[in-house]
């Protein structure tokens, strides 16, 4: 849908549509976060030869370091190196869009369908598992960390000073990241 | 509505490693300023991770809706993307060398997210330790998704399915 057969077989960048499409597609049936949606766009890209192997680790330890969702940052990164500032906007809309109507279609239904008992029930065995599943990510995190005396003590001071936090808890975090950049490497 | 904007805004700019961090954020910054009740918000977690999309992004539409309808449904999606969407622009436009000093960084940065993983925890402990039930369910998604490979879709599935018939047979 997206290959007009044209002159010169090189690798021209794809037009704003079949970027956004693509992106779209694959927002729309991947539930489940950054770690299942991210293979699904690297096999998409490479299948449709925008892009190869090697640049896509790039840029996923690139969408790594900045903030915000790894989707919507290896989606949007992938977006701008295949077609510029178009592919970025592109890829922008494409991944934003499904879960936005998505969302507000279910939270409509939902106020709709009140406090009926299945509903409640389902909602809070959805809920229940979340202090599981971050425990479990923590867990990954800690297990796979090379740990260094230095890097547990700043762990256990910065858990503790997120946790006091509050509404403060976006400057803290900076300040722990700062003072944990400077202590890295000292007492090794 | 303005309020909402700032607010969001910072919590973008604080997203790092992945969804469930700024989870922890947005409760504390939602439920401590009082926009929401503590039950309102796990419902609203409810359907952020059934929900296509990252469980953050989701989390922030759905906040921005329940206060403001549509109109903040969108001004609470953008605010969370703005800062992301700008780094993303900012890092493309730099050169990769930018980033190959990044190993003192990105440690430092594991140690804050370890942090806010912490804070999510401690936010939401108290409701998954209510009942026998729900800290049963918590558990055990710990225990899957700790030591298997198994989707968190089908946990976070798999527990709803569980939660909706325990309450339809014991009530």
């Amino acid at each position: 849908m997206s290959d007009f057969p044209t002159d010169a077989d090189t690798r021209r960048a794809p037009g704003f549509l079949s970027v956004f499409w693509l992106f779209c597609a694959i927002s729309a049936v991947t539930i489940g976060g950054g770690y299942v949606m991210v293979p699904v766009i690297q096999r998409a890209v490479e299948r449709k030869r925008w892009l190869k192997e090697a640049d896509f680790y790039d840029l996923f330890a690139m969408a790594q370091s900045i903030p915000g969702p790894l989707a919507l940052n290896s989606a949007t990164l992938t977006g701008w190196k295949i077609a510029g500032l178009p592919g970025f906007i592109a890829a922008t809309l494409g991944i934003l869009l499904p879960p936005f109507a998505a969302i507000i279609l279910l939270a409509s239904i939902i106020s709709a369908a009140g406090d009926h008992p299945a509903l409640r029930g389902f909602l809070d065995g959805a809920f229940a598992v979340v202090p599981g599943l971050v425990a479990a990510l923590a867990f990954n995190v800690i297990r796979k960390r090379q740990w260094t005396v230095t890097r547990a003590v700043m762990t256990l001071a910065g858990a503790a000073a997120l946790i006091l936090a509050g509404t403060w808890a976006v400057p803290v975090f900076f300040g722990v990241v700062v003072v944990a950049r400077l202590f890295e490497g000292v007492g090794r | 509505m303005i309020d909402l904007v700032l607010t969001f805004l910072k919590i973008g700019a604080a997203a790092y490693g992945g969804g469930w961090t700024i989870v922890g954020i947005i409760q504390t910054d939602v439920v401590g300023r009082g926009w929401l009740s503590p039950e309102a918000f796990t419902d609203l977690v409810a359907v952020a991770q059934v929900t296509p999309g990252p469980v953050a992004l989701n989390a922030a539409t759905l906040v921005g809706w329940r206060l403001y309808g549509l109109p903040g449904a969108i001004a609470a999606t953008l605010s969370v993307v703005a800062v992301p969407l700008a780094a993303a622009v900012a890092i493309s436009l730099l050169s990769k060398k930018a980033l190959k000093s990044g190993g003192k960084l990105t440690e430092a940065l594991k140690t804050g997210t370890l942090g806010l993983l912490a804070m999510t925890l401690w936010a939401f402990m108290p409701q998954a330790a209510a009942s026998w039930r729900t800290a049963g369910l918590s558990l055990l998604a710990f225990g899957v998704s700790a030591f298997t490979k198994v989707n968190p879709l089908w946990v976070i599935l798999g527990s709803g399915f569980l939660g909706m018939i325990a309450r339809l047979v014991w009530g």
